[in-house]
Order: structure tokens, then sequence, then C-alpha cells
């Protein structure tokens, strides 16, 4: 599939995270699975997307706070690894892939104000001309698509037809899960441990080692 | 007095919209009004529009409780407008605090670690249980709140101390605490895995000492960074 294709398949499943239902569906750990199976290797499309789910595991859309976007950076870090692969190493294509995804979930952030200052001008024209409602609310959906075809087409063309130089940094698949891992910790100990809750943890932690060792 | 399952179906379908056009000065006003005025008759219509403009902001899950009770109120007109906005300026506020707990902060990211340590482990038997299993939740609120907004009218409010919410927050803020501790078992017994105990602490002083989340995500950056020169 060529990165026009995939960007507007990004850019319908982006409209999941407000713009239209918010099933999860645009979540890293589901968007991984699916872009995973779309490049013929699931499993891995899952690992990177957990990953990512790790590390924006603590970014809540609470009131007015837009925090850098999740699922943008879970998309472009799953789609432009496996679109670098093609010519490039596992180490030089994961490293590539992590920083184009963290880079572009802030920069989704910034665009996703710019997306809803456009929708402010919906806003303006429905109080002008209260028989648009409908055509003006729905017109939020082009916003919210064209945000993410603005995010998705150049990242995905550049993983497409970039060659990483030798000497550029890589990572392995042990330093990826050491970060997500050590981030997700940090995000839910954040969220969930609390006096009344810490005897959960202590259960939880027991049989994680359990699992390790064994 | 009925709400119909062909109105309760056009307002369920509605709500998914609910925050299409959000911004700033509005936020979700637009899908707010869009979600009432298809339940309600033509005759009010214009009344609605003229008097029900101003911004609207809650959780999107919660909107069905509010819209179903506003719905309610304008089928059986006895309350006058501005009742209906003193009723709306409280609502969005309760339901938006109750839906950002139980689903922003407790349930949803409980959901994921569970899927995440599934997925890592198990494939894609993570992905699906948390579609499923969030939906349910997600669903049942869309779907169940228009009914019981227009059954309940503005008494709805009372509905956020049953255990749909308390006790479900609580149920899962326990399955959160223990899939925390469980997310030990990504790791493997190596020495190289023990960075996680310091990159752990990093962070979660970030988040204590409430760093903005673009800091934060700049220093996994770093740590990228660092990570792959060495």
């Amino acid at each position: 599939m060529n990165a026009l294709l995939l960007s507007l398949l990004a850019a319908v499943i982006i409209l999941d995270k407000y713009a239209l239902g918010e099933f999860g569906i645009s979540q890293p750990i589901i968007t991984g699975a699916i872009f995973g199976a779309i490049f013929g290797d699931l499993w891995f499309g899952i690992f990177l997307g957990a990953m990512m789910q790790l590390i924006f595991l603590g970014g809540l859309p609470i009131g007015r706070d837009i925090p850098p976007d999740g699922q943008v950076a879970g998309i472009i870090t799953v789609v432009c690894y496996f679109l670098l692969r093609d010519t490039n190493t596992l180490g030089h294509s994961l490293f590539t892939a992590a920083v184009l995804g963290l880079a572009g979930g802030i920069v989704g952030g910034v665009l996703e104000v710019y997306a809803r200052r456009l929708n402010e001008k919906l806003y303006a024209r429905f109080i002008h001309h209260e028989e648009n409602l409908y055509l003006c609310h729905t017109a939020g959906l082009l916003t919210a698509f064209a945000r993410g075809l603005c995010l998705f087409i150049p990242l995905f063309i550049f993983a497409d037809l970039f060659t990483v130089p030798a000497v550029a940094p890589q990572l392995t698949k042990e330093t990826i899960t050491i970060i997500g891992v050590s981030l997700g910790l940090a995000n839910s100990f954040y969220l969930f441990v609390k006096v009344k809750t810490a005897v959960y943890l202590l259960i939880g932690g027991v049989c994680g080692l359990v699992l390790v060792v064994f | 007095m009925r709400l119909g399952f062909g109105r309760l179906l056009r307002i369920f379908f509605q709500s998914l919209f609910i925050q299409t056009s959000w911004s700033f000065p509005s936020m979700q006003s637009m899908g707010f009004l869009s979600d009432v005025l298809v339940g309600v008759g033509e005759d009010k219509r214009a009344e609605i529009m003229r008097t029900q403009k101003g911004l609207f902001n809650t959780h999107p899950y919660m909107v069905s409780y509010i819209v179903g009770a506003t719905v309610r109120a304008y089928d059986e007109g006895k309350a006058s407008s501005e009742e209906i906005g003193r009723f709306l300026a409280v609502a969005q506020t309760s339901f938006a605090s109750a839906g950002d707990l139980l689903f922003w902060r407790t349930l949803r990211p409980a959901l994921l670690l569970a899927a995440v340590i599934l997925g890592v482990h198990y494939g894609i038997v993570g992905p699906l249980m948390f579609l499923v299993v969030y939906n349910i939740f997600h669903l049942f609120h869309r779907i169940k709140g228009i009914n019981d907004g227009y059954s309940m009218g503005w008494d709805v409010i009372y509905l956020l101390n049953k255990p749909r919410f308390k006790t479900v927050r609580g149920i899962f803020e326990a399955v959160g605490a223990l899939l925390s501790g469980l997310l030990i078992s990504l790791i493997a017994a190596e020495v190289s895995y023990l960075l996680v105990i310091p990159l752990t602490a990093l962070f979660l002083i970030m988040l204590v000492k409430r760093y903005s989340a673009v800091m934060i995500i700049v220093s996994a950056l770093l740590v990228f960074l660092i990570i792959g020169m060495v």
C-alpha cells in the first residue's frame, strides 16, 4: 500500500479521536494491530502500538487542555517503521520511526488547536446563518480529516523515500520496551496508585515478577 | 410520554458527532444543538435555536443523559427556556466531571493497560478485548443515558450517585492498580532492564511535579536519542 493511501486511511481512523464516535479505534494499540496486519507483521505492529500506548497513557483530554496527540504518534510510529524497514536496518528504522512518532505527537497537538480554531469560523458562520447548523457542524469532520492528512502525507512520503545514514543512532526492541514500560509504569502509578489501591498494586507487582522470573 | 425507538436511534446517532465541530468559544455547542434538534418536534426548533446557542461542554459519552432530559423538558412544555438553561449549566459540569473521572482517568487507561499486557503476550487478543469491553461501557452510557434522561427528566443528575458511576470507577481503580504492577511482566530478567527503575522514577517525578505533557514527551525523545547514540 503506498504512502498516500496509508495517509488517507490514517486520516479516517484519526477522526475517531474526537470528531466521530470515539470508539477507541484510534488508540495506538488498535492502530498498531490494524497497520501491522496491513504490512503483514501483526505482532510487531501490536508491540510498537503497545509501547506508544504506554508512553501516552497519561495524556487526558480534560476540558480545554489539549495534550500531545498519542493517537497520531502511535499511527506515525507504526506506519513509518514499516515503510522505513524496506530500505533500512531494524535499528535505524525503529529509531527514526520512534523519533518521528513522538515529534509528530507534539505537532499533532498543535495542529489540533488550529483545527479547532478553524471550527470557530464554522461556529461564527452558524451564528449568522442558523439554517446552516448541520452543514457547519458536519464541516468539522473536514477540519479533523485535513489535520490528519497534513500530518500523515509528508511524514509517510518521507519515511517511504528516506534512507537513514549508517552513522545515525539505532534502537532495539529491548530499548523501546525499557522506555515504554518506564513511562507506562510512571503514568499508571500516577493514575491508579492511592492508599486504598496499594494492595492491588502489590499483588500485581508480585504476579508480574513471578511471570518475569518463570 | 414516550421517547420511542426512532427518536432514540436518531439522538444516539447524532450524539456520535457531538464533538465534530468543537471550538474554543462554543465548545460542543453546535453538536449539542444538532442532537437536541433531532429529538424535538418541529414547533420547538425555532425557540431552541433562539435560546440555547450558548457555550456547551460536557463529557462526550455523558451528553446522552443531558440531551434525554432536555428533550423531555421541551416535550412537556412546562419549563421556560431560562429554567432549561439553568439545568444545562448545572448538568453539563456535573456530568463532565463524572465522565472525565470514570472514562478518561479510570476505565480507559485501565483497559488500555490490560490491552497492552495481553497484546504483548498474546497478540490480537489484547486489542480485541479493549474494543469489546470498552465499547460495552461506552455504548451503555450513550444509549441508556438517552432513555434515563428522558424518563427521569431533570432528576437525571441524581444518577451520578448510582453504582454505574461510583462502583464501576472503584472497581476499575483497583483493576488499574493491579495491572500497573503486572506491567512489570513486559520486561525480561536481564541486567539492562534495571534501567526501568531510574527512568520510571524520573518520569513519575515529572508527573507529580506537574510538568507539561509536552515536556514529558520531549524528555522521552531525549532518552531515545541518548540510548540510540550509546
